[in-house]
């Protein structure tokens, strides 16, 4: 026997290993054999445990306390004392969000936990071909009850009572279809199984059939007792193979026990059971069409009335349910109604089954109580979306079903709620979608598959759903027309009132339930002819390009790097963009999210390809211009010199423009010179890409603030003739709570801005930092820098939730800042009239919110806590004041409070005034302000001559070597290297390091060009 | 693998076409008294001869006292039956929800390439038959193929020949023991 | 088989068919079960359940029921076994292949340590 009795777990994952895990692994081993607990206590290394960012870490079990940042120094203490006396080491030991624990006992995961599994009850348990295991499992004691205890009337009013509805689709009372078909008049009736599941993306009827045949059999025995029927057929999909034959094997035992057939049980009730399988028509999932089929004809749905319950199979009254609905009753007749109905939902009883699929990583079936809430199945159940994305939306109900976005996510599932949403329950297929799912593209898919499954009866499924996915095909290719959407909804519209069968009049669903969610994304592929998700075929050239708000030709300028062309690279660059080394440091690169090699391995390191392209450059080129006379004398004002506004001034001088930019403070760059700090964006780097925009004839004058010292009226008033507003979101949101004024309370937009730009700033010695943005990290790695010794960074969700991008976290924490969250600010604490700390609540993550992240709740058992500090950065948010900087100008304002601004021009409703960046869209990032610089400067020289001249928009090919037809080479993606903390936590000293040149070219070489397509293209049409 | 059975098969060449003419007429007197016996017949029917020849439909609507024209409608209502002949292997593509969001369709292009057939169409030397099908219900292993009975999950273009090859291998096998 | 001609016998037959399943996975038994539903197969869960049998074989291990049960949900991780030890504490195996199991039957079934790495969990 073993006497091992702890387990001690160490993440031996990537990320641990990068920091150092094997040697904390050795010093436990070491540690152990001093302590003779070698043989007691177990090393096992992990798969990743998923906190790498706070790694090296490790689990001790039984008692399953998680270790994290261990050192290999600390092994002794573990040791000796937690393993060898019992006491956790307070100082290394984090409590876990109960997401990331791992838990070795079965009962206790998630996936499973949080189920309630009746249907499924037996699946997975008993071996599907013994019958025994069936009944040992209480198996047709339910049948016994009903034939030797009760009426068929009691059992009718049983499942009535009980509250159970179809599983298959409507939800249609199954006690009620159960009466109406039992009160029928007959000499002759049928009950039917429905197990044609046809609906993609949903299986649960398969895995009951497979995994638990005798409970739909017992099922129908007891159905046909209480209408009074003797004969039954189920009707199997023929894509179930398995399944019919496990069926057929559960049947053959049945009729073997007596369980079956002529007087079951010694009782004078007889019945008997076939399967008929399906022959692949989708269309025979609606009942009319089905019992057609069943009487071996073509499975072509007829109107109803005369309802099944009626007239069904060969005329005479049938009983229809499906799989799951079936499975339900043996439990129900056991456990009584009042037992089923107390389960789910007021309107809907009992459990349902989804089957997960699609973007989530715990893909399978799942049986829940009915209402629980959406958000919970795909995160709690499901496990979240792979890869840290997005969720977008869920489809749910098939070909008949919707979509349901992520504003949602806290929906009962229930039939009711699902249908206000313009969803249904349907069969219960659940498909998971993150943002890299094109709405426009899946109302296509879901078109296509109704049209070619169209049984071609009634003319409004048949011809209409043409119709309709010719539409929706057009805009997919970048061919939409303005009263493309109001076509497509009438035409819904119509076939849902006059389609034949359930099927037809479902049809449109899911395409009207994408416009009725997802409108936007319909709007932009007809008017900007753009696939924000880079899906559609036609409008994406390469998928990191659409994901670049400044639609760079990444494939352009990569290739070229290797084929070390740098010049050229940066020429192709800045064609789109003029920051290429500013874009180079502070870029979150998008492009790499959307980046096609992280299919095959990890996708390529586009920004540091750029870096690197960017430090060859000796002297700066200036791009192609078009000098213009007329244009250089018209007068345009650009105010802000961030980078929306020097991106609009740069591109109106490559048109011959000479714009003027004003500046509020003493020195142009906006965000990037006054809060980015400069161990990220140094400093020369920004002032050479703006003076290459200063010789291009772009005048910038400083220290003149709009609002301040002059007007928009002014402005217009010396003849400019059209001005582009890139004033930014320059003022810091406060704090919402008590002494939020007190002495030693700043906000990080005025800290960050008076450290860069006067070049000091007053730090505490204790800082604590207020939020989870990109400015909190910004202040919180400058508190560092400026001496504070302790910077603490307080958020209220989790981590996962932070908006900051991660790597600046991790740097964050490896610099020594202290990340503290679910716990939110309460007051802040004053002492003579100076902030000593910040009172706290602990919270924790209940529903979810319109963003679909779940919303921060106060802890009830939780005493709120005093965090001290001498100096408290908020930076919770950042604002502009429109009043001010507008003055009375009428431009209107979008939902969020900025200027609106047109899409594709960036105008306002003011037709000379154009804006963009953050003063139009809010905080955002760079390259977003980017983009919408160069969109406003097309839409200026629109205004002022009634044409578009944007030259560089013309699409072109790079001359660079590519073969096709080669296989890509296997190589691992290349990391940018980091100044080790130590000797950077101290200085503003650039902290990334760039690729060598044969790193760079080896990386440049990794690409996929997915732009690479033109010519193969007309090759295959010719052939 | 446990269950190897192709060593049982008793035909050990091929039948010849009267033996499996004699299998329909026994397959059609065991359903001619069935209530809605023509699509089960049909299944078997096809199961024997691989596909629906004419011949063969003229029996059936005979021998259950059927018109040739609605034994020949039901046939051409439902995809899985076939008059031309089939592969001695269906492959059917999902191009179900979940896999045609996880690749199904380039798993579809894939196999056109390899196969150098299109979809509904037998290559040449009558080993695979291309279908598509909407859903086997394998959504969690998306993108999946079904080839004959067994579904194949999380299918990569990559992996395809491989795939492809146990069942050249096993029909060579199946060769070389008779 | 024998017949059930009235609800007695089918209580008989239910208390029978517990008694086996128990004397089978009784206190001193391990039970391994292997799900092998559509998905299950096509992920290669009868080559699991001819590996175990081998392993189990090879280590000499005798005091191990193998048996097949439908779909046990996860289909993402499949192929999986669950694994009731001595105390009836249940573990579930994912991703399954030869060289898992080799462990598995080594590491769980010989030496009774649970193998925390081929475990599903979140």
């Amino acid at each position: 026997m073993s006497t091992i009795h702890s387990h001690v777990l160490v993440c031996a994952g990537a990320g641990c290993v990068a920091s150092g895990a094997h040697d904390v692994s050795d010093a436990l081993q070491e540690a152990l054999r001093k302590h003779n607990l070698n043989t007691e206590v177990d090393l096992i290394h992990t798969g990743c445990l998923g906190p790498c960012a706070i790694g090296p870490v490790a689990v001790v079990y039984p008692d399953g306390i998680f270790y994290q940042g261990i050192k290999p120094e600390d092994a002794e203490e573990i040791v000796s004392e937690h393993l060898l006396k019992g006491r956790p080491v307070e100082r290394l030991n984090f409590k876990m969000p109960a997401t990331a624990q791992i838990i070795p006992a079965l009962q206790e995961i998630g996936f499973f936990q949080q189920q309630q599994k009746i249907v499924l009850r037996n699946c997975g348990v008993i071996d599907p071909t013994v019958i025994d295991e069936y009944i040992a499992r209480d198996g047709y004691q339910a049948l016994a009850k009903a034939l030797t205890e009760m009426t068929p009337e009691q059992v009718t009013d049983c499942v009535k009572n009980s509250g159970l509805r179809g599983r298959g689709g409507a939800g249609f009372l199954t006690g009620l279809k159960w009466e109406f078909t039992r009160k029928a008049q007959g000499d002759k009736k049928y009950v039917l199984c429905n197990a044609d599941e046809g609906d993609p993306g949903a299986f649960m009827d398969r895995s009951v059939l497979e995994g638990d045949p005798h409970s739909v059999i017992e099922a129908m025995i007891i159905a046909g007792y209480a209408i009074g029927a003797d004969q039954g057929y189920v009707y199997v999909r023929a894509e179930y193979p398995l399944a019919v034959e496990r069926l057929e094997n559960a049947l053959q035992q049945a009729r073997e026990m007596g369980l079956l057939g002529t007087n079951i049980m010694g009782t004078d009730f007889s019945f008997d059971l076939e399967i008929r399988m399906g022959s692949g028509a989708f269309v025979c999932g609606e009942e009319t069409a089905l019992m057609r089929s069943i009487e071996g004809k073509r499975g072509e749905p007829r109107p109803r009335p005369p309802f099944p319950a009626n007239a069904g199979l060969w005329e005479k009254p049938t009983l229809l349910n499906n799989v799951e609905t079936y499975a339900n009753i043996p439990v129900i007749i056991t456990n009584g109604a009042e037992w089923f109905a107390a389960i789910g939902s007021e309107k809907s009883k009992g459990t349902k089954v989804f089957a997960l699929a699609g973007a989530v990583n715990n893909t399978g079936l799942v049986e829940v109580p009915i209402g629980m809430p959406l958000g919970e199945i795909v995160y709690d159940i499901g496990g979240g979306i792979p890869g840290g994305k997005a969720f977008k939306a869920a489809q749910i109900g098939g070909p008949s079903g919707g979509c349901i976005p992520r504003q949602y996510l806290n929906v009962s599932v229930d039939y009711e709620s699902l249908q206000e949403l313009g969803a249904i329950m349907g069969s219960g297929g659940l498909i998971v979608m993150d943002e890299d799912t094109c709405m426009v593209d899946m109302s296509r898919f879901f078109l296509d598959f109704v049209q070619d499954e169209s049984c071609g009866k009634c003319v409004p499924c048949r011809v209409g759903t043409k119709r309709m996915l010719e539409i929706v095909d057009r805009i997919c290719k970048g061919q939409g027309e303005e009263g493309d959407v109001e076509k497509l909804l009438s035409l819904g519209q119509q076939i849902k009132d006059t389609a034949l069968c359930g099927l037809g009049q479902t049809a449109p669903n899911p395409v009207l339930s994408a416009i009725r969610h997802f409108r936007d994304e319909f709007d932009i592929h007809i008017r900007e002819k753009r696939c924000p998700a880079g899906v559609c075929p036609d409008l994406v050239r390469a998928p990191c390009m659409s994901a670049c708000p400044a639609n760079v030709y990444v494939p352009g300028f990569v290739s070229l790097i290797g084929e070390k062309r740098y010049a050229e690279a940066l020429r192709v660059h800045r064609d789109s963009n003029p920051f290429a080394s500013v874009c180079a440091r502070v870029c979150f690169h998008t492009c790499e999210d959307k980046c096609r090699r992280a299919t095959l391995d990890d996708s390529v390191s586009i920004r540091g390809i750029k870096r690197f392209m960017v430090d060859q450059e000796v002297t700066i080129q200036l791009p192609e211009m078009r000098e213009n006379e007329a244009n250089a004398k018209r007068k345009i004002a650009v105010i802000g010199a961030g980078p929306a506004g020097l991106t609009c001034a740069y591109f109106l001088a490559r048109l011959g423009y000479q714009p003027k930019v004003f500046e509020a403070s003493p020195r142009p760059g906006g965000m990037l010179v006054q809060t980015i700090p400069a161990y990220r964006m140094p400093r020369e780097e920004l002032a050479r890409e703006i003076r290459m925009i200063e010789r291009m004839g772009v005048e910038i004058e400083t220290e003149k603030a709009l609002g301040k010292d002059f007007t928009l009226q002014q402005l217009r008033d010396e003849g400019y003739e059209a001005v582009f507003l890139g004033v930014g979101a320059p003022l810091g949101a406060k704090l919402p709570i008590a002494n939020e004024d007190a002495d030693g309370v700043h906000d990080a937009i005025e800290f960050l801005r008076e450290y860069n730009l006067r070049g000091n700033a007053t730090v505490g010695k204790k800082v604590v930092v207020i939020g989870g943005g990109n400015s909190a990290i910004d202040a919180a790695r400058t508190a560092v820098r400026l001496g504070a010794e302790s910077v603490t960074v307080l958020y209220r969700r989790t981590r996962d939730e932070m908006p900051a991008y991660k790597e600046e976290i991790e740097e964050a924490e490896n610099e020594g800042v202290i990340l503290k969250t679910l716990v939110a600010p309460q007051e802040i604490v004053v002492e003579n009239g100076k902030a000593v700390g910040v009172r706290c609540d602990h919270m924790w993550l209940g529903d979810f919110d319109k963003s679909g992240r779940r919303r921060p709740q106060a802890r009830e058992d939780g005493d709120s806590f005093v965090e001290s500090a001498d100096q408290i950065i908020a930076a919770i948010g950042q604002s502009l004041d429109t009043n001010k900087v507008l003055d009375n100008v009428p431009a209107k304002l979008n939902l969020s409070g900025y200027v609106a601004a047109d899409p594709l021009y960036g105008q306002t409703s003011v037709d000379w005034l154009f804006a963009g960046g953050d003063a139009s869209d809010g905080p955002s990032s760079v390259a977003e302000a980017i983009g919408a610089g160069e969109r406003a400067a097309v839409g200026i020289d629109k205004h002022l001559t009634g044409e578009e001249h944007a030259f560089w928009r013309e699409e072109y090919d790079v001359d660079t070597e590519f073969d096709p037809d080669a296989d890509p080479v296997e190589a691992p993606r290349a990391k940018m290297k980091m100044l080790p903390a130590e000797r950077r936590a101290h200085n503003f000293n650039e902290v990334e390091l760039a690729f060598t040149e044969s790193v760079a070219v080896r990386e440049a070489r990794r690409c996929l060009r997915c732009d690479y397509c033109a010519e193969p293209a007309e090759e295959t049409a010719s052939r | 693998m446990v269950d190897k059975e192709q060593g049982s098969c008793c035909c050990t060449e091929e039948a010849s076409e009267e033996q499996l003419l004699a299998r329909l007429d026994e397959v059609i007197a065991d359903y001619k008294d069935k209530p809605g016996a023509l699509i089960p017949v049909l299944q078997l029917a096809q199961a024997i001869f691989g596909y629906l020849p004419e011949n063969v439909l003229r029996k059936i609507s005979l021998g259950l006292d059927k018109s040739y024209s609605e034994v020949a409608g039901v046939v051409g209502f439902y995809s899985f039956f076939s008059t031309q002949p089939r592969g001695k292997h269906i492959i059917r593509v999902c191009l179900g929800t979940a896999c045609y969001v996880r690749g199904g369709k380039q798993v579809l292009d894939a196999i056109k390439d390899r196969l150098g057939v299109d979809v509904g169409e037998t290559t040449p030397d009558r080993t695979f038959s291309l279908d598509v099908a909407r859903c086997f219900g394998a959504c969690g292993l998306a993108p999946a193929i079904m080839i004959d009975d067994d579904v194949h999950q999380r299918v990569k273009a990559a992996r395809l020949q491989q795939i492809l090859d146990q069942y050249i291998d096993q029909d060579q096998a199946t060769a070389a023991s008779a | 088989m024998t017949k059930i001609s009235s609800p007695k016998d089918l209580a008989a037959l239910r208390e029978q068919a517990r008694e086996a399943i128990a004397l089978r996975s009784g206190p001193r038994e391990i039970v391994v079960t292997v799900h092998m539903g559509t998905c299950g197969i096509a992920a290669g869960a009868r080559d699991v359940l001819a590996t175990l049998a081998e392993t189990l074989e090879q280590e000499g291990v005798k005091n191990v029921t193998l048996r097949q049960s439908g779909c046990a949900g996860l289909c993402e991780r499949e192929p999986m076994i669950t694994l009731a030890d001595k105390a009836g504490k249940e573990y579930r195996y994912g991703k399954l292949n030869k060289e898992r199991i080799q462990t598995l039957v080594q590491e769980h079934v010989v030496k009774g340590n649970p193998v925390m790495d081929y475990l599903v969990s979140n």
